[in-house]
């Protein structure tokens, strides 16, 4: 690995910072990963086996049976209408927009303080970006920033739900409402967030849902779909995830020669990934209230240390939201040092992100300037996210924690 | 009559024999130390494999041949304003690919024999505008790729080789793939190293091109992780498909031998069919595939149900041209005519040459197939 550039104004020379000391000593405790899943699919072997084994006997082993179960599976425990089964989450993204009907040259708005595939998406799918401000809180698209963002090309609006909760989804769809877009969720990370009752991805035309192993819901490879109560919408992305054919394709191979309707892609979603998700579905409800523990366990012994800028923060709405832990992210003073530091003691941490979306070099035609985003280009100087997945103990949690402590203050608790 | 006598087109006992090395790969791939699920090291040993086949040209999988074919077209720069000529007869990918980046497909006709793109009408597409030529090969037959290229150099047109279902092929020594100056598998299950999902690869002996697109299928990421060189897509290969590929892959040659040696029968059995309207493809070894085994029938669809009525599937694969096909109807000229994609849309009928096939099966369905000819004399 090439060595990690410095983003914030700090140091890791030995002469003046204490962390750089610490780390020539011992790890204080065993390594801990920034995610693994081992454990748990181990666990759910015996179904997961069974699955398998089922599309294996089936035959067919994209766009088949599973997938059609998982399809129905998820739309019942998010209450969406449609659910439509794709390749990644990214490619959902592409075909939703698609679906809602974005023409070329129409603007999307979206957070600049994202994963790459929220900007992406939207070229890819023939319209332009157009990056708003977030909120320092919640990392979401700032209802205000989006508004001031609307031009006359202006069609859709896209929010995204990163970390543990919801954008501000009652400003945000009065923001949409008042300047007559569509609204849209980039609801991959969202999977069990709710706002008043209603899915993430459902509170506008349609959402999507990630399954990058990493994910509340992971597979063992790229896996996505889409979320939406609109029928048409569905049927369109359905179509497009298929070379654009019409008529019946799931689970039955002589669909390949349907006429070709619509200018599709291939985003069919391997029966094996659906065979994994299937398997770990029913455990889902479990494994978001163990986030919930797990996330108060860190908050429990991160509060208080010197250096912390910010722990997760749940905002309080005027309307019932339920949040997920899908990543426990912290803003830190000298965030690099403190990777440094972790990464020395075999913790492993990422970066959301190091970048921000109007920085990034294939958007500079757009002609951005830091500066202009300053809430989102704060998150990408200090955030880092820490060891949180569903094999993750309470033990590795106070192992990540003193080395925390240690960083900052020179000692343990 | 269907049931379980029955010979299927499509074999739902593809990986049978590997069901417990499968299963053995995804408890593996979920448990593994590693936790790396998407291109590590087994993608790359799994290119490096592959390229080893290919006199070491660059191998870049992703998630399909549709995909492949779309990094290929965006690595070559291809948008809005240009044309790319493509098949008039073939899977929808041809058009799709082109119309997505905002290009124009410019349909040629075919071969009215082999099915594939006729040069002739090739080399009469090409404009001012043109950047690409995609000829693809199609069923068992390689396009004529030596005057593709010949027709492509003095053009100054890039030339794209559809290999999508040709992998294994060769034509005048040369593995389909690297005729042009980018070609592509897929590796879904169907196809002759068809695996057990989606999958698909880049093929290119240009070192650039081949570093672009391994930067537009992981998002345009170049070296450091959440920078984005490009706008990229994700088409990333997981793995336990390369896993499962590599295992398969010292048994591929024999899975190919098993069905030139399906297709030499059919043919030989077939040839002398073609004065009662049943015409196989031609005799031969030199540059062909053998992924699907396509004949010509005059009365088609009435040799389709009487093979059905004696236990053999088969199956249409493109029942109308392209440009016919509204996806692609605003890139029809008006009163422009594809005679030969027409002709073999109501003609083309695909027997099945899967290499389960036991040689029993194999004398049925050819016995089939001449009894409805004799009834046709």
């Amino acid at each position: 690995m090439p060595p990690r550039e410095s983003v914030s104004h700090t140091t890791t020379d030995s002469a003046t910072d204490p962390a750089a000391v610490l780390s020539a000593g011992p790890a204080p405790g065993r390594p801990v990963p920034f995610f693994t899943q081992a454990a748990s699919f181990e666990e759910a072997w015996p179904d997961i086996r069974a699955r398998v084994s089922e599309v294996i006997d089936d035959g067919k082993y994209s766009h088949g049976r599973q997938v059609g179960r998982l399809e129905t599976a998820l739309a019942e425990w998010t209450g969406a209408r449609h659910c439509v089964a794709v390749n990644s989450g990214t490619d959902a993204l592409v075909l939703l927009l698609r679906a809602c009907g974005l023409q070329p040259g129409q603007e999307v708005v979206v957070p600049a303080f994202s994963f790459i595939a929220t900007a992406s998406s939207v070229v890819l799918a023939g319209g332009r970006p157009a990056f708003a401000d977030i909120d320092p809180v919640t990392y979401a698209l700032d209802p205000r920033s989006a508004a001031d963002a609307v031009t006359e090309r202006t069609a859709m609006l896209m929010p995204v739900h990163l970390f543990c909760q919801m954008a501000d989804m009652g400003a945000l769809a009065q923001v949409a409402r008042r300047h007559g877009l569509t609204l849209v969720e980039d609801s991959a990370e969202a999977i069990g967030m709710r706002w008043d009752g209603v899915h993430a991805g459902l509170l506008g035309a349609g959402g999507v849902l990630s399954f990058f192993p990493t994910k509340t819901l992971g597979a063992i490879g790229d896996a996505g779909a889409i979320l939406t109560d609109d029928a048409r919408i569905a049927e369109t992305a359905a179509a497009l995830r298929h070379h654009g054919r019409t008529g019946r394709t799931l689970a039955h191979f002589p669909g390949i020669s349907n006429a070709t309707e619509l200018n599709g892609v291939n985003s069919k979603m391997d029966d094996l990934q659906a065979a994994v998700l299937l398997a770990k579905l029913p455990r889902l409800a479990h494994a978001v209230r163990r986030r919930a523990e797990l996330a108060a366990a860190y908050t429990e012994r991160l509060r208080g240390i010197p250096g912390l800028l910010r722990l997760p923060t749940l905002v309080p709405r005027d309307v019932a939201t339920d949040a997920v832990f899908y990543v426990y992210l912290i803003e830190a003073e000298r965030r690099d040092a403190l990777v440094d530091h972790l990464a020395a003691h075999g913790v492993g941490t990422e970066t959301y992100y190091p970048v921000p979306l109007h920085l990034q070099p294939c958007f500079s035609e757009l002609g951005h300037k830091r500066g202009e985003f300053p809430n989102a280009e704060a998150a990408c100087e200090r955030t880092v996210a820490l060891p949180f997945h569903p094999d993750l103990t309470t033990a590795d949690i106070d192992t990540v924690c003193d080395l925390i402590r240690r960083f900052y203050t020179g000692r343990a608790a | 009559m269907t049931g379980p006598g029955t010979i299927p087109f499509f074999a739902p006992d593809l990986f049978e024999e590997d069901r417990e090395v499968l299963l053995d790969l995804v408890r593996r791939t979920g448990t593994a130390g590693e936790q790396k699920f998407i291109l590590g090291e087994r993608t790359a040993a799994f290119e490096r494999a592959l390229s080893e086949t290919l006199g070491g040209a660059e191998v870049v999988a992703c998630s399909s041949g549709t995909s492949a074919l779309t990094l290929i077209l965006t690595a070559m720069g291809v948008g809005p304003g240009d044309e790319v000529v493509v098949p008039a007869y073939g899977c929808a990918p041809l058009g799709n690919t082109v119309a997505n980046l905002g290009a124009t497909p410019v349909f040629a006709d075919i071969d009215p024999v082999t099915m594939v793109v006729d040069p002739a009408e090739v080399e009469a597409a090409i404009t001012a505008r043109t950047k690409a030529l995609l000829p693809a090969h199609m069923f068992s037959v390689m396009a004529d790729m030596p005057r593709m290229r010949e027709i492509a150099r003095p053009h100054g047109v890039r030339l794209v080789e559809d290999s999508a279902v040709a992998q294994g092929g060769v034509l005048d020594g040369r593995p389909a793939g690297t005729w042009g100056e980018a070609g592509l598998f897929s590796f879904v299950q169907v196809k002759t190293f068809g695996t057990a999902g989606e999958g698909g690869a880049v093929v290119t002996e240009d070192a650039e091109l081949a570093r672009i697109v391994r930067a537009l299928r992981n998002h345009g990421q170049e070296g450091q992780r959440f920078v984005h060189q490009r706008v990229g897509c994700n088409s990333r290969f997981d793995e336990v498909q390369a896993a499962f590929q590599l295992h398969r892959l010292p048994g591929f040659p024999a899975r190919l031998e098993r069905r030139a040696r399906i297709a030499d029968y059919y043919t030989e059995r077939f040839t002398p069919l073609g004065e009662r309207g049943v015409v196989p493809p031609p005799p031969g070894r030199n540059g062909r595939c053998h992924y699907v085994y396509s004949l010509l029938a005059d009365e088609r669809d009435a040799l389709k149900e009487h093979l059905a009525a004696h236990g053999v599937s088969s199956h249409v694969y493109y029942p109308a041209p392209l440009p016919h096909q509204p996806a692609f109807a605003r890139f029809a000229p008006p009163g422009r005519q594809w005679p030969h994609a027409l002709a073999a849309s109501r003609r083309q009928l695909a027997i099945p040459i899967n290499p389960h096939l036991t040689d029993a099966q194999v004398e049925h369905i050819a016995d089939t197939v001449c009894a409805f000819a004799a009834g046709r004399g």
